[in-house]
C-alpha cells in the first residue's frame, strides 16, 4: 500500500492509538517529511545499482525518477515481493515446465538496512516484527503442510516473529489483511522456532526464499548477517 | 546461534518495478488494526509498478491492440473476498489474473482464470472470465509509477488504474 512512506504512516498509526493530540503527529512527521528528503537520493542509488544484475524487470529503465510522487498511490519505501515454492513457480507456469503442483507463496515488503545495524538499530531482542514492512506479512499454503510435527492447514495466514540472539520464534497468526503493527496475539495459532545462522555475508534488503528440502522446502528468511530457516513437511 | 561457512545462498536483489497491494475498502488494513474495518475487505489487486522514466508510454511502451499484463514481473492478481458482478457478469470470489488491451480511447480489461504466472507471455484466451470495455480518461498530472487505487461508488467500487496521463475505472458491483 503506497498511501505513505511506510515509518510515517507507522507513526501516525502509534500516536493515533495512543490519542495523543492531531497537533503532535503533525509536527513529527513534518520533521520526519524533512529528514527522508535527506536518505531519497541513497534510496535511489541503492535501487539503481540492485537493478543492474537484474534481468527480469524492464530492462530500459535506466534513469533515476521520483518514486514517489504519485496523485493516487505513493510508492513504497520498502518494496512488496512475493516468493513461491517451487521456486520461481510463475515461470515454470508459463513455461508449463511446473513439475508439481503449487505447495506456497509469500507476500512480504522488504525494508532495507540503509545504514544502519540489524540489532538493534531496526530490532530489539524480544519484541514482535512483522517480518517485513508496511501490510502484515502473508504465507498462503496451497495444500496442508507439516510444520515441527504440526499440520497447517491449505489457507492463508499472517506471520510474524519474536527475534532472539539465538533463535527467533515465527508466530502464524489469523489476523488478516492487516498493516503489521500490533499483532492480535489472540488470533496467534502456531509458534515455531528457528535457530539464528549468522553468515559471513551482508544481505541489505530483507529477503524471503523458499529452498528445497528433503522432506519438503525450507523458507529461508535473510536479513543483515542472520538467516533463519523454517522446514515446511509436504 | 550457528555459524554458517557453506555457500553463499544465491537471494533475489529488489525489483526495479516494486509490488504493491490496493485493498477495497481503501486503506483496509490500517482500518483493520484501528477497529474501523469490516470482517473482511472486498477486493485486493497486487501489481508491480514499472516508472515512466522519461518515455511515452501508451502507444509505445505499451503498444495499442497487444495485451498488456497492466504491471511488470509477475502477472497482476485480483482477488474476490466475495462474490462480485462486472459488466453484469458475475465473478465467483477467488483469485484471478488481470490483463488489459490498450487502445487509445478505451481498454479492454480481461480477467483470466490462469494465476500465478508470469506477465502476459503465455496469456491463454480460453481462459478468459470476461473481456470488458471501459473509457481513457486524461489526468492532470502525470503518473511516474503505474498506480491502482479502489474507490467506492453507488454500486460497489471502481479499479481505478492510472499511469502517464492516462486513467481506466474499471465498475464493480456488489
Amino acid at each position: 500500500m503506497g498511501y505513505y512512506k511506510s515509518f510515517v504512516a507507522d507513526i501516525f498509526l502509534i500516536l493515533f492509538m495512543k490519542k495523543s493530540s492531531l497537533l503532535i503527529g503533525v509536527v513529527i512527521c513534518l520533521a520526519i517529511a524533512g529528514c527522508t528528503s535527506n536518505t531519497k537520493q541513497q534510496e535511489e542509488k541503492t535501487v539503481e545499482a540492485d537493478s543492474a544484475n537484474h534481468p527480469d524487470t524492464d530492462a530500459a529503465v535506466q534513469h533515476s525518477h521520483n518514486y514517489a510522487a504519485n496523485m493516487y498511490a505513493t510508492v513504497d519505501v520498502s518494496p512488496m515481493d512475493m516468493t513461491y515454492y517451487p521456486v520461481e513457480y510463475y515461470k515454470l507456469n508459463m513455461a508449463k515446465q511446473a513439475t508439481g503442483p503449487l505447495i506456497v507463496r509469500v507476500i512480504y515488503s522488504r525494508p532495507h538496512l540503509n545504514g544502519r545495524k540489524l540489532f538493534t538499530d531496526i530490532l530489539k531482542y524480544g519484541e514482535p516484527w512483522r517480518l517485513g514492512a508496511n501490510e502484515s506479512t502473508e504465507i498462503q499454503f496451497f495444500r496442508d503442510v507439516t510444520i515441527q510435527g504440526k499440520k497447517i492447514k491449505t489457507g492463508r495466514y499472517i506471520l510474524y516473529c519474536i527475534p532472539n540472539e539465538k533463535s527467533w520464534t515465527i508466530i502464524f497468526n489469523s489476523n488478516l489483511d492487516t498493516w503489521g503493527l500490533h499483532q492480535d496475539t489472540t488470533k496467534d495459532l502456531f509458534k515455531f522456532d528457528a535457530p539464528v545462522i549468522k553468515v559471513d555475508h551482508h544481505t541489505e534488503y530483507f529477503t524471503i526464499i523458499f529452498e528445497k528440502s528433503d522432506k519438503g522446502a525450507n523458507m529461508l528468511a535473510a536479513w543483515d548477517e542472520y538467516e533463519i530457516k523454517l522446514p515446511i513437511d509436504f | 546461534m550457528i555459524s554458517a561457512q557453506t555457500e553463499e545462498t544465491k537471494l533475489p536483489p529488489i525489483d526495479k518495478s516494486p509490488m504493491d497491494m490496493a485493498y477495497f475498502p481503501d486503506n483496509y488494513p490500517v482500518l483493520k488494526i484501528r477497529d474501523k474495518a469490516a470482517d473482511n475487505p472486498v477486493a485486493r489487486v497486487i501489481y508491480s509498478r514499472p516508472q515512466k522514466a522519461g518515455r511515452n508510454i501508451f502507444g509505445e511502451l505499451v503498444e495499442y491492440g497487444t495485451v498488456w499484463r497492466m504491471g511488470a514481473n509477475e502477472a497482476t492478481e485480483i482477488e474476490f473476498y466475495q462474490n462480485v458482478k462486472i459488466d453484469g457478469k458475475k465473478i465467483q470470489k477467488g483469485r484471478y489474473t488481470l490483463y488489459a488491451i490498450v487502445q487509445q480511447d478505451k481498454w479492454t480489461i480481461i480477467v483470466n482464470k490462469d494465476t500465478d504466472i508470469w506477465g502476459a507471455f503465455k496469456y491463454d484466451t480460453k481462459k478468459d472470465l470476461l473481456r470488458t470495455d471501459v473509457p481513457v480518461e486524461k489526468t492532470i498530472e502525470i503518473n511516474e509509477s503505474l498506480s491502482m487505487v479502489f474507490e467506492k461508488t453507488m454500486t460497489g467500487c471502481n479499479l481505478v488504474v492510472a499511469w502517464d496521463t492516462i486513467k481506466v475505472s474499471l465498475p464493480i458491483s456488489f
